[in-house]
């Protein structure tokens, strides 16, 4: 439910801050330290994440029993998911980021939420305040902000969330079971857990009970025996066994020692290394802008640092994309390569970056948008902006015009005396900060001035001015 | 002069000389601002009594809102910055007018602008939104289309029709409360730039020549009253501004009941001959209003 309402309402102005920093993938993308820390969490409580934090793993729990069907007990472990989690290393280590944006369980259920519930509750709240307004009562609810609409990303979130809800009807947990990269990893440290689920002596009278509520059907009653790398420790079957032969217990010193228990807990602590290093690998993109006027790379959000950095970390949830209150993040189709796909990318056909807002920053889970102060955003070049004059109004038709010039916030873009009273813009690059404004406003066909992404992010130099006061002059006299 | 002559005399005589006996408020209902002066020039106050002062030289809220009367007041809350910053219309001066509409008698007052920067940021940081909620009033929202109608505007020579908020077409009195600015595209923005806030293809303006646009789009409903707020004046970097040193503490309030005649006396303010506007030459050539101040009767008063 938090993770619902985190998804649907604006983070930032939510108390909910610290949820996203609780989940796996994201920790680890933010902090170099998060992997190891992580794999320590399991090796004391096992996959608890699995059944407390994990939105997506509650979502199919939430669904399997909504359905009401009782399972058919065990169920050996599928070994795809360790072909899953070490397609996922090897895609990340090379910096495709799709793969592990695809399957990583918190981005797909935020992906759920912002493509697939966000709409109509955005539409019901839009015509619930359309009716108000119609009859004069302005103001008593305000409309929702519109995000932006890309097919691909609907039907494929669409379609995911079908097979998965299908899926969980008849099996319970079966993306956490089968193919979760986050769960395989703590699997490999839970096996070796302080604290699992175990049967504890005598009292099993075989009667499977167990094995119905499990919805990770990894209970074996024939074995008297839970496969620790599976349990998520939800204790349905703590719950369920009437001879009370389930309990949650420590390891009696020495068990968890077993030679398998061993290898895999040193295949983990490989993994977790791996994620270690290459997390606190720092990016080497070289910085360089567009060449030349028909090149326009495109833009990352403030506070992404760079294209490296942002396309090493984003996860595609979408979070910064429910959050923009210009709405000018939107899911990419191909701007970041096929391997970034649907990581966003800043687009201003529909708004321009707003001088005071650091909503993006703010919402990013993973540390690829980092949460910047006003002050300091306000010096963050993301991209330069390009002035073609002989495309610009006041050139071509001789008539005022500076909608450009309005709208920059840094007067980067600023009017100077060109023939008679008429004024043409001007552009000084070294305090442009890529915010768009300028390209958004421009009313030529074609644009006059348009924004091209930094590879590597800039800083202005600080305006002058800022922080004085206004000049004091009354007016003395009437001039008229 | 026989009987009857003589008690017709009398009765008028004296009914004249009750009525000078009436509240003054009454008066005003009646004689609808005839002899009194059309313009008001403030100075040196702050801007809620400068407000005050102003609006009674002209004979008071009454005589531009009478009971039960809808009014729209359009400030400018345009930009996303703060009221220090000079580039929005001074939330206390508009929360006096809304409170004093009220007064009036109006039954309601509403206040909208279409912005440049995101509405709900401006309306917020500007403080303006506060001021009208303050000051009793509603604040409606403009930042989709569909607030908008399409109306003619007969005699326009760039513009042929335009979109207006719905607001705009529903009210009973009208009120234009713009702030006096730079203007990198037009100069100086006052009182008719700022109804391109009352339109929703205020992009079309600068690809059909700015100034231009602007005098057509006066036509379409002159304000009864216009407001310029002088208080802070923003000389340069317009009309967004970067920082407070683009601001000049000036004190000073025009108000008119002619829109043309408003932004000729601002234009005097910011330094500007009115002529070498091409809006408002283009306005008073038109027939919107006139440059001519002293045609109106202009009243000066000093804090
Ligand atoms: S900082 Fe810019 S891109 Fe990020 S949320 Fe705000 S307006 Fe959108
Ligand atoms: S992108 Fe345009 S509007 Fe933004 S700072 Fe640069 S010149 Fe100004």
């Amino acid at each position: 439910m938090l993770f619902l309402a985190h998804f649907l309402f604006r983070p930032s102005e939510s108390a909910l801050p610290l949820l996203p920093s609780l989940q796996v993938v994201p920790s680890i993308l933010r902090w170099w330290g998060g992997a190891a820390v992580l794999a320590l969490g399991a090796l004391l409580a096992g996959r608890v994440y699995c059944s407390v934090l994990c939105p997506l793993g509650t979502f199919q729990e939430a669904v399997w029993r909504a359905g009401g069907r009782r399972l058919s007990g065990y169920a050996p472990g599928s070994r795809a998911r360790y072909w899953t989690l070490a397609l996922v290393l090897a895609a990340g280590a090379a910096g495709v980021s799709a793969v592990p944006a695809l399957l990583d369980p918190y981005a797909a259920f935020g992906r759920g939420v912002t493509q697939l519930l966000r709409p109509p509750m955005a539409g019901g709240i839009d015509s619930l305040a359309g009716f108000l307004e119609s009859r004069g009562l302005y103001g008593i609810i305000s409309r929702a902000g519109r995000i932006p609409f890309v097919p691909g990303l609907f039907w494929g979130t669409a379609a995911f969330f079908l097979v998965l809800t299908l899926w969980s009807l008849r099996k319970g947990r079966p993306f956490c079971d089968a193919l979760c990269p986050v769960g395989t990893f703590l699997g490999l440290f839970s096996r070796s857990s302080l604290l699992s689920v175990r049967f504890s002596g005598e009292n099993c009278t075989g009667c499977g009970l167990c094995g119905t509520v499990c919805p990770q059907r990894c209970i074996s009653v024939k074995e008297r025996k839970v496969d620790a790398d599976r349990c998520v420790l939800c204790l349905r079957c703590v719950d369920a066994c009437p001879g009370g032969e389930l309990a949650l217990s420590f390891a009696p010193p020495g068990e968890s020692l077993s030679r398998r228990g061993l290898l895999r807990t040193a295949a983990g602590f490989t993994a977790a290394l791996g994620l270690t290093l290459w997390s606190a690998k720092k990016d080497g993109t070289v910085p360089a802008g567009a060449s030349s006027w028909d090149e326009k790379l495109p833009l990352s959000p403030p506070g992404s640092k760079s294209r490296g950095n942002f396309t090493k970390k984003c996860v595609a949830c979408t979070a910064c994309v429910t959050v923009c209150p210009a709405g000018i993040l939107r899911p990419s189709l191909g701007e970041w390569g096929p391997e970034g796909l649907f990581q966003p990318v800043l687009d201003y056909g529909r708004g321009y970056c707003q001088y005071g807002c650091t909503a993006c920053g703010d919402a990013c889970p993973t540390g690829a948008i980092e949460s910047l102060e006003p002050g300091e955003k306000q010096l963050v070049s993301i991209g330069k902006a390009r002035f073609l004059r002989r495309n610009c109004i006041v050139r071509k038709y001789g008539t005022a015009c500076g909608a450009c010039s309005e709208h920059c916030p840094t007067q980067a873009m600023r009017m100077v005396p060109f023939r008679g009273n008429l004024t043409i813009p001007e552009l000084d690059p070294s305090i442009c900060l890529g915010c768009g404004a300028c390209e958004y406003a421009c009313p030529a066909e074609p644009k006059a001035v348009t924004v091209s992404g930094l590879t590597v992010h800039g800083k202005i130099r600080p305006l002058s001015g800022g922080g004085e006061g206004p000049t004091v002059a009354p007016l003395e006299e009437f001039p008229f | 002069m026989d009987r009857r002559e003589f008690l017709k005399r009398t009765a008028v005589l004296g009914l004249g000389g009750a009525a000078l006996l009436l509240p003054r408020s009454v008066r005003r209902a009646f004689g609808a601002g005839e002899g009194l002066p059309g313009l008001a020039a403030v100075r040196g106050g702050e801007p809620g009594e400068m407000f005050e002062r102003g609006v009674a030289a002209l004979g008071g809220m009454e005589r531009f809102v009478k009971k039960g009367q809808t009014v729209v007041i359009k400030p400018n809350m345009s930009w996303d910055v703060p009221p220090e910053r000079g580039g929005n219309t001074n939330p206390e001066l508009v929360e006096r007018i809304v409170r004093r509409c009220l007064e009036a008698g109006a039954s309601k007052v509403y206040a909208f602008d279409h912005t440049c920067d995101l509405w709900r940021n401006s309306y917020r940081n500007s403080g303006v939104e506060e001021a009208v909620k303050r000051g009793g009033g509603v604040v409606a929202p403009a930042d989709t289309s569909g607030y908008y109608q399409k109306v003619p505007l007969p005699g326009g020579r760039a513009l042929k029709e335009t979109a207006v908020h719905e607001l705009m077409l529903e009210c009973d009195v009208f009120i234009n409360v713009p702030v006096l600015k730079h203007h990198g595209g037009a100069g100086i923005t006052m009182g008719m730039k700022n109804l391109m806030g009352t339109v929703w293809n205020r992009g079309e303006f600068h690809a059909k020549g700015l100034h231009q646009c602007i005098a057509d789009v006066s036509l379409f409903r002159k304000p009864a009253l216009t407001v310029i707020d002088a208080y802070r004046m923003m000389t340069r970097n317009g009309p967004r501004g970067t920082s407070e040193r683009d601001v000049t503490l000036l004190k000073a309030q025009i108000l008119s009941t002619d829109i043309v005649a408003g932004d000729a006396a601002a234009a005097r303010i910011f330094g500007a001959d009115p002529k070498n506007v091409s809006y408002i030459r283009s306005a008073s050539e038109m027939g919107i209003g006139t440059m001519d101040l002293e045609s109106l009767g202009v009243e000066r008063i000093a804090l």
